[in-house]
């Protein structure tokens, strides 16, 4: 570790060349547009949560980044350094102290940029920084560990293969006997299905639930899916670290698997860094052009009940509910109305919370805030802001699209003592499922086929 | 008119926006060397917009308070904007009027226009100063550059108000510090801050392209779902 001023340590040095191969011209153009006017300021939750201290304005932290390109890239920086507040890095020192600002004070959010009226966009190049520490190997504990396992693995929660086929069949008799239909499947690789269906992890792991909750709606709704049994991960950490060959690799999984199944559609379950990274940037990360449809499992329910597939009855799901926009779904894709439409299908009481949409804050687990345990208090802090919204709404509870949004949300609700549940829109459409037909129906057929077996 | 203010009025601005437009162009040319990058996925969103719509209503943003949270909840910052810009427009527009048309500043009301303009600015000018100064957060952003440009900025507005009526008959002083101010201004500004207009089409174009096509501008505010039992 080299802490002599001027000379570079190799890290640093590593990491300013490789600044040079990252930066497009969106990144440019937003690390030179800034006018400090700092209007971007109160849009950043960790801004509200900790008054009076700069150091968490977005274009302050931005700066952190801009005076290395500055220095470095741009010549008026390179002329007088000084003026335009131009600076390097040289110590390893220096690098972790980067790294507690764009992994520790930014969750990537990007309600900044759309609050910026120069339309610098912080969180993209953000996101650059990550991707360059992570190259020299300075990150997060936890995203060093998610990123291998996503790598070696081939999905962010280490989940084994057998496991994987193990939790689909165990929850393929969970439905046969809720369905009461011994020959219900969950299809693992069929070949030429209509949609291939890819989840988080999570679901695998903590979530078996949601599985049987989407299998209950493809199985009423007579699809013809399929799960595959490699690239099944939807979610991506390249997101979060900022690595572009990873999310290429791990979106390039996917894809390739439902071209080696000649799926026609893509059906991504709920959860907003993996749609976003499936369905937005994975192409780009990528450098492949999908040739098949993709879409989030939202659209695809709501589809089902426009079309009279599936049909629910509201009454199922009493209580009070709220919407959390994920920051992915909402304001880097756009998935805005359709959860809406979708969750006032399900339930009798949907009140809005404020300000919603593009402009909702951040759940505050976002951007891989929650592998990052050693900024917890701080992204515990900076929840206060969300958790202020969740209680104005008097609701009790918060329904997301995200897997990482219901971790993070679990996580600040208990912290400020709310008293709210979470739970996602497939949840609350198999609970809402008007099923008792299809089961009596199937009651009936088995026990007869029973009855002619036996004799 | 001394020679001194015949020079500062005409040879020396041309040679200042030639200078200007020098480094304008050197700057683009930095600029569009780096790579542009692509964004492949099909569009997502409610089909409603497209990256040339999302384009639009980004470059719009600036003439919309009520579509960023930032603008619509302190009106004051965006009159502020509005005020101090365009006095910038009526000190540039004094600076080609006095050389080349001073016939329209002999409308008393031409000039009330210009110097209403321009003193709004100033004031506009001194209360960003004493912002920059005394708010933490912005004082905490501002570089050397952010500074001196306002104050230099500032004080072009003052000296503009003052050389609007074109009245040499107390003496040139002012005209002659207008104008030098003027040149330093076109001389400094490539190289500052306040170049920041040359990359606002780009950087709105490109996040306007980015969230049209996935559906995210325009922003959307409603329907609010409020539908309890
Ligand atoms: S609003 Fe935009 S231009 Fe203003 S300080 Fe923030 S990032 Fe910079
Ligand atoms: S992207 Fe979000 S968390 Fe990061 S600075 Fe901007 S508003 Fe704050």
């Amino acid at each position: 570790m080299s802490s002599i001023k001027n000379e570079r340590s190799y890290k640093a040095q590593k990491l300013l060349d490789r600044m040079g191969q990252k930066l497009t011209r969106q990144m440019v153009g937003s690390l030179t547009a800034c006018v400090h006017c700092g209007m971007c300021t109160d849009s950043c939750h960790y801004v509200l949560a900790n008054p009076g201290d700069p150091t968490f304005a977005p274009a302050y932290k931005a700066d952190r980044i801009r005076k290395l390109f500055k220095n470095h890239y741009d010549w008026t920086g390179k002329v007088f350094p000084k003026w335009v507040k131009a600076g390097s890095i040289f110590t390893d020192e220096e690098l972790h102290e980067l790294k507690d600002i764009v992994f520790g004070k930014c969750t990537n959010c990007r309600r900044c940029t759309i609050n910026c009226p120069m339309g610098v966009d912080l969180a993209t190049f953000n996101r650059m920084a990550r991707g360059l520490l992570c190259y020299v190997g300075i990150m997060p504990e936890g995203v060093e560990y998610v990123a291998k396992e996503q790598w070696e693995i081939g999905n962010q929660m280490g989940v084994l293969k057998e496991d994987y086929i193990e939790t689909i069949e165990w929850q393929e008799e969970e439905l046969q006997s809720e369905m009461e239909d011994p020959t219900a499947k969950i299809p693992i690789d069929k070949p030429d299905s209509n949609i291939v269906y890819v989840i988080n992890p999570r679901e695998i792991k903590h979530d078996p639930r949601s599985v049987l909750d989407a299998a209950k709606i493809f199985y009423v709704a007579g699809e013809d899916y399929t799960m595959p049994s490699e690239g099944w991960d939807m979610t991506n950490f390249g997101l979060f670290n900022g690595d572009d060959e990873l999310g290429g690799a791990v979106a390039g999984r996917v894809y390739d698997k439902v071209e080696e199944l000649r799926g026609k559609k893509l059906v991504i379950s709920e959860c907003g860094h993996g749609y976003r990274s499936t369905r937005c940037e994975g192409p780009n990360w990528a450098k492949k052009d999908i040739a098949f449809e993709a879409e989030s499992s939202v659209i695809t329910m709501l589809r089902y009940i426009k079309q009279g597939k599936i049909k629910v009855d509201k009454t199922k799901n009493p209580g009070s509910y709220t919407f959390h926009d994920s920051c992915n779904n909402a304001r880097s894709c756009g998935l805005t109305e359709e959860p809406r439409e979708l969750l006032s299908l399900v339930v009798e009481d949907f009140r809005e919370m404020y300000p919603n949409r593009a402009e909702n804050y951040c759940c505050t687990g976002g951007g891989g805030a929650m592998s990052m345990a050693e900024y917890r208090p701080s992204r515990l802090k900076s929840a206060k802001i969300k958790a202020d919204q969740l209680a104005a709404t008097g609701t009790k509870t918060v329904v997301t699209s995200c897997h990482n949004c219901v971790d993070g949300l679990t996580d600040l609700i208990g912290h400020y003592k709310l008293g709210m549940d979470v739970t996602q829109l497939v949840n609350l459409v198999a609970n809402a499922l008007v099923v008792d037909d299809i089961v009596e129906e199937n009651k009936k057929k088995y026990a007869e086929k029973e009855e002619v077996g036996a004799q | 008119m001394s020679n001194l203010l015949h020079f500062s009025e005409h040879t020396l601005q041309e040679v200042a926006l030639v200078l200007m437009a020098t480094v304008y162009f050197l700057r683009i040319r930095w600029f569009m060397k780096w790579p542009l990058g692509k964004e492949r996925q099909p569009a997502t969103g409610l089909g409603d917009t497209n990256p040339k719509k999302g384009e639009r209503y980004s470059l719009a943003n600036v003439a919309m308070p009520w579509a960023m949270e930032s603008t619509r909840l302190k009106p004051l910052m965006y009159i502020q904007f509005v005020v101090f810009h365009l006095g910038v427009v009526a000190a540039i527009a004094l600076s080609f009027i006095i050389p080349y048309g001073p016939g329209l500043l002999e409308s008393s009301a031409f000039v009330s226009v210009i110097q209403v303009l321009t003193g709004a600015a100033f004031i506009v000018g001194v209360m960003r100063i004493i912002r920059r100064i005394s708010n933490p957060y912005i004082r905490a952003i501002s570089s050397p550059d952010d500074h001196f440009s306002l104050i230099l900025l500032t004080s072009w507005f003052a000296f503009a108000f003052l050389a609007a009526p074109n009245d040499i008959s107390g003496g040139e002083g002012i005209m002659l510090t207008y104008f030098f101010l003027t040149a330093f201004f076109l001389i400094y500004v490539p190289f500052s801050k306040i170049s920041h207009y040359l990359y606002y089409p780009f950087t709105r174009t490109y996040l306007g392209r980015t969230f049209g096509r996935r559906g995210v501008f325009p922003i959307r505010r409603k329907p609010a779902y409020q539908m309890s039992k």
